[in-house]
């Protein structure tokens, strides 16, 4: 709920932060950030609005119209990523219970092939004798990537921001990435992807990783459309548990959309680790133990039995 | 004959009949839209109203899109339509007070803001309203990292403070609030003030130090959504290393270790060196053939 | 060589002038052709409904077009060895030999190249790799340095040719008008004198040196893109050096079988001679030893430690789904060959020739288990994936490509055999010319 008012609030805000309305003075451009809308350009022309204190006030109209679809963002720019960010996720395995919503949510809006999914959830089990969990996993966007080291024609690649990106108009299709990935979370497009016209007319960017295309590899990609709109990723919305926490490293805070925290105390009181750190990939993405949980690894089965793929 | 014809034309006339109530009776079966009213008033300055349509289909809720909507102050005559509006992909719409209708914002402290669809092929016509008492929210912070926000509710001409109204301070972040200290909600007191104590230390900020402190009333019954921002230099200064330009193996094309490029290089140029020189040759050969 | 003394160099000319396809040959090359036109059709399909035409998945993400890969390369180094390493050690009796080498090198590095195009999802997109290549990545190092190696091959190939083209070019009614304008296209301005020869023995000798760090290098880089991933049974410091010594064994062996093809094709019994067989069956089974060495530093030293992510690997390799196929290729591939190698009686031709397909089809059926098991092992889990994920058998077209790459590098050699002398004509004169003095 409040995510959902902060997005609503946000386009308004931002956009009126940025004319410097606050305090009734006209269209100064603002110091500090204003988010997604930061670069929005005085038109000129007034607008006169009505304020809380029943004044009429004039704010430039550029900074009244909502952030509408953002402008494509260039392949270049994709490549380069967000300055000053870098992102991270943190995944609660205590509150997964295989609902796989995560799953489905992010299968939906990316048009990938039924049976394969970007998100897995996998049931893990370490040993004998240690607790069975849940195991919700993403691509780690590792800082030292074993995919990107082999791609021989750069089409994944590292961008500033910690993301890492596939560029399906470049990949040649050797899956050189996937035999190099150890987390095994590339997919393959072996067919021509089977997703609905709309989709499949949108002109492809690899920040949103849509269109797939046949003969290329794809895999989750942190949603960086949904980061510059000021949302957060499908999965991390998508989740009834808030298991997935998203963030910035450089703001010290994750939030799932409803609980934020501050990053580095989640991590030191709940003993967050990354998975085979032992390989030296540092990937991206921590986990919580599976600690305290409220309903037993079992109920995850049930959803699980009764889906094939 | 004639009977003939009148019997099956009165059949044709029955079969008509029954298929068009069918068709109508399939006509009737629309959807019923769910349409939710919110105020916001950021910063104290402008307020505006936000408006989301759901329907429910298959026991899920769904957003709608493309529905038509007119928004109005206090009454739905046309005089105040507020602004008619068309929902996005997401549901959603929104729309500013007009200056057109001052005289009716400034003649009372409470408003009434109603939304109507007048229906469509696909849904039943549909209202809502919001009622809301006009009041903004301030924000003051003290030199030892203590900040209180005030809530104060317009009474006739004068604003006066509101007790126990759930307010949220926090940290504005890239796309979260993040709670200042341990507690969630602070609740104001009589004099209309909640204060909060700045327990994040050394959290990162700007290369300034800069933080944005927000403090904010979220869905009151009264009030609607509030908030309001404060610039503070209470954070860590934090200036991001951006290493992205460094020569690893993981790089694009251009930025590979040196090494790992002089050694490529003279691999290559060493044996097709020889290569090329062999070739050479081979002409040479060609050539003393030729000659002879 | 002893039976050559009573024959006279118009003889030898015309044993080894390139002959015409009898009834065998024809029906040969017309079979061959037929398998590559049904891979062709195979491949059509791939191109036109995507990969998902092969059994490969996500995780079984490389299958026998790589194995098909690996192996082409490994028989490619042959060249090198053959070729350059003898000639460079001055080893006499494997004169005519060195042109069968050179042809499979030749024909197996162009067909490895053809293979790993055909794997490649998007192959409209291959000018990436020289538009945007990246150094850092193992797959720019397996370019580069297959296409240097083709060009050394080639190369090798043509210098020594140079002298044969000369005296084919004497015997125009034999080899045909068409032919023989060939051969003056590409080598009439050879006219053998002292100078011409003089270049050309340097830039053998040079080529010969050249070739063998190329050729370590060419299938040390194709062990590295197994070898620089993280996954259970490529993890391997050894990979290098593994490799390398499995491609000697399968050149050494499909030496040993084209040996015997052609000299029973082209009744060649008086050039490759029995000895041929003694001495080339004694360094078969120097490299299958060498081979079996590495391959128990390979398996067995894990198999002391297994870590967790090897257990099952090793274990689906020594007792489990892989077993009965990991046995067949260490029992046919290396052992069985070694015992029948090891003595007299095994390096007479038949038999010679019997362990040296044993080697060659058991290093196929080796590399496929090299490349497929490691992939059904993956860190986390398999779990909620298609069935036909978990498990890896190719489909008609995989087989029918694979098949026709086979076909087709065997119909390049049978071509090149059918335009060139098998056997150096100039260098055997050469040496009875010698021998007789």
């Amino acid at each position: 709920m409040k995510q959902e008012n902060n997005s609503r609030r946000e386009f308004l805000l931002t956009g009126l932060l940025a004319a410097g309305v606050i305090a009734g003075c006209t269209s100064k451009k603002n110091a500090f950030e204003a988010g997604a809308d930061a670069d929005v350009v005085a038109s000129g022309k007034k607008v006169k609005l009505l304020s809380v204190d029943g004044d009429v006030i004039e704010v430039d109209e550029a900074f009244l119209k909502p952030v509408p679809q953002m402008p494509a963002v260039s392949n270049s720019e994709a490549r380069l990523g967000i300055e000053g960010k870098k992102f991270v996720m943190v995944i609660d395995l205590s509150r997964c219970k295989n609902l796989r919503k995560c799953e489905e949510a992010c299968d939906h809006m990316h048009g990938v092939n039924p049976g394969q999914h970007w998100v897995k959830v996998y049931p893990m089990k370490d040993a004998e004798h240690t607790a069975p969990y849940w195991q919700p996993t993403t691509c780690m966007h590792c800082d030292e990537p074993p995919c990107v080291k082999v791609c021989p024609v750069d089409a994944t690649f590292k961008r500033q921001d910690g993301i890492v990106l596939i560029d399906s108009d470049r990949c040649i299709g050797c899956r050189f990435c996937m035999a190099a990935c150890p987390y095994s979370t590339r997919v393959f497009n072996w067919s021509a992807p089977d997703i609905p016209a709309e989709m499949a007319s949108k002109p492809y960017s690899c920040e949103t990783s849509v269109p797939q295309k046949k003969g290329t590899v794809g895999k989750c990609d942190f949603c960086p459309d949904m980061t510059r709109k000021g949302e957060l990723p499908h999965c991390v919305s998508a989740c009834p548990n808030g298991t997935f926490f998203f963030g910035d490293l450089n703001e010290d805070t994750v939030t799932n959309g409803s609980e934020t925290f501050r990053f580095s105390d989640l991590i030191r009181d709940k003993a967050g680790y990354r998975l085979m750190e032992d390989l030296g990939t540092k990937p991206s993405v921590y986990y919580l133990p599976p600690v305290s949980r409220n309903f037993p690894y079992e109920s995850g089965l049930e959803n699980d039995s009764t889906k094939k793929s | 004959m004639k009977l003939l014809n009148k019997k099956s034309s009165g059949l044709l006339f029955v079969a008509f009949f029954v298929s068009g109530f069918a068709a109508f009776a399939q006509d009737s079966a629309k959807g019923n839209l769910n349409i939710t009213l919110s105020y916001f008033t950021d910063n104290n300055t402008l307020p505006y109203l936000s408006v989301k349509v759901k329907t429910k289909a298959n026991g899920k809720f769904k957003m709608v899109s493309d529905i038509p909507l007119k928004l109005y102050l206090n009454n739905d005559s046309a005089v105040n339509l507020i602004k008619a509006v068309v929902t996005n992909d997401k549901g959603e719409a929104a729309a500013i007070i007009p200056p057109s209708l001052k005289s009716q914002w400034s003649g009372s402290t409470s408003h009434n803001f109603i939304a109507t669809f007048d229906g469509n092929k696909k849904y039943e016509s549909a209202k809502a309203d919001l009622s809301v008492n006009r009041a903004k929210i301030l924000i003051d912070t003290t030199s030892d990292k203590k900040i209180v926000a005030s809530v104060l509710a317009l009474k006739d001409t004068s604003w006066v403070p509101v007790k126990g109204v759930d307010v949220i301070i926090a940290i504005k972040r890239m796309d979260a609030y993040l709670n200042v200290n341990e507690t969630a909600t602070f609740t104001t007191d009589s004099t209309g003030k909640a204060s909060a104590d700045f327990k994040r230390d050394s959290i990162p900020s700007d290369a300034n130090g800069n933080i944005v402190i927000v403090a904010k009333v979220d869905d009151n019954d009264q009030f609607g959504n509030l908030l309001i921002e404060k610039t503070v230099p209470w954070g860590a200064k934090f200036i991001p290393v951006n290493d992205f330009g460094k020569r690893t193996l993981f790089a694009t094309s251009g930025r590979a270790p040196v090494w790992l490029i002089l050694i490529a290089a003279s691999i290559v140029i060493g044996v097709w060196g020889v290569l090329i020189l062999l070739v050479v040759n081979l002409f040479r050969i060609r050539k003393l053939g030729l000659e002879a | 060589m002893e039976n050559l003394n009573a024959l006279t160099e118009e003889k030898i000319i015309q044993d080894l002038l390139p002959q015409k396809f009898g009834k065998v040959g024809k029906i040969w090359v017309v079979a061959l052709s037929v398998v590559c036109l049904i891979g062709a059709f195979a491949y059509y399909r791939q191109l036109r409904y995507g990969l998902v035409v092969t059994a490969m998945r996500d995780y079984v993400s490389w299958g026998i077009y790589i194995s098909n890969f690996v192996f082409f390369v490994a028989i490619s180094l042959v060249g090198s060895l053959i070729t350059a390493v003898f000639r460079l050690a001055h080893v006499e009796w494997s004169t005519p030999l060195t042109r069968i080498a050179e042809m499979i090198a030749l024909s197996a590095i162009i067909f490895a190249a053809i293979i790993i195009i055909v794997d490649m999802g998007s192959p409209e997109r291959f000018y990436n790799l020289f538009l945007h290549g990246r150094i850092q990545s193992p797959i720019i190092w397996d370019v580069i340095v297959i296409t240097t190696y083709f060009f050394i091959s080639l190369l090798l190939l043509y210098y020594p040719l140079l002298p044969d083209i000369k005296i084919l070019l004497r015997y125009k009614e034999k080899t045909g008008r068409k032919l023989n304008q060939f051969y003056s296209f590409i080598g009439s301005y050879w006219k053998g004198t002292k100078e011409q020869a003089r270049i050309s023995r340097n830039a053998l000798h040079v080529l010969s040196i050249t070739i063998i760090p190329v050729a370590f290098t060419i299938h040390t880089v194709t062990s590295w893109l197994f070898a620089t991933t993280y996954r259970p049974g490529w993890d391997s410091t050894n990979f290098g050096a593994y490799f390398i010594s499995g491609a000697f064994l399968v050149g050494a062996g499909s030496v040993v079988v084209l040996m015997y093809v052609i000299r029973n094709a082209y009744h060649m019994e008086k050039y490759i001679t029995r000895g041929h067989f003694e001495k080339m069956g004694r360094i078969v089974v120097l490299l299958a030893l060498l081979y079996l060495y590495f391959n128990v530093n390979e398996y067995l030293v894990p198999a002391f430690k297994m870590k967790k992510s090897e257990d099952a690997h090793l274990t689906g390799l020594f007792t489990g789904e892989f077993a009965p196929l990991f046995w067949f290729a260490i029992l046919v591939g290396m052992i069985l060959p070694i015992l029948i190698l090891i003595f007299k009686k095994g390096r007479r031709p038949l038999p010679a020739f019997i362990a040296g397909c044993m080697v060659v089809v058991g290093a196929w059926f080796k590399r496929y288990l090299i490349v497929t098991p490691t992939l059904l092992h993956p860190f986390l889990p398999m779990h909620n994936v298609p069935e036909n994920y978990r498990h890896y058998f190719p489909s008609w077209e995989e087989w029918a490509i694979a098949l026709g790459s086979l076909a087709g590098a065997m119909l390049v050699i049978t071509l090149l055999c059918r335009i060139f002398p098998i056997i150096p004509i100039q260098e055997t004169l050469t040496e009875h010319h010698e021998t007789a003095q």
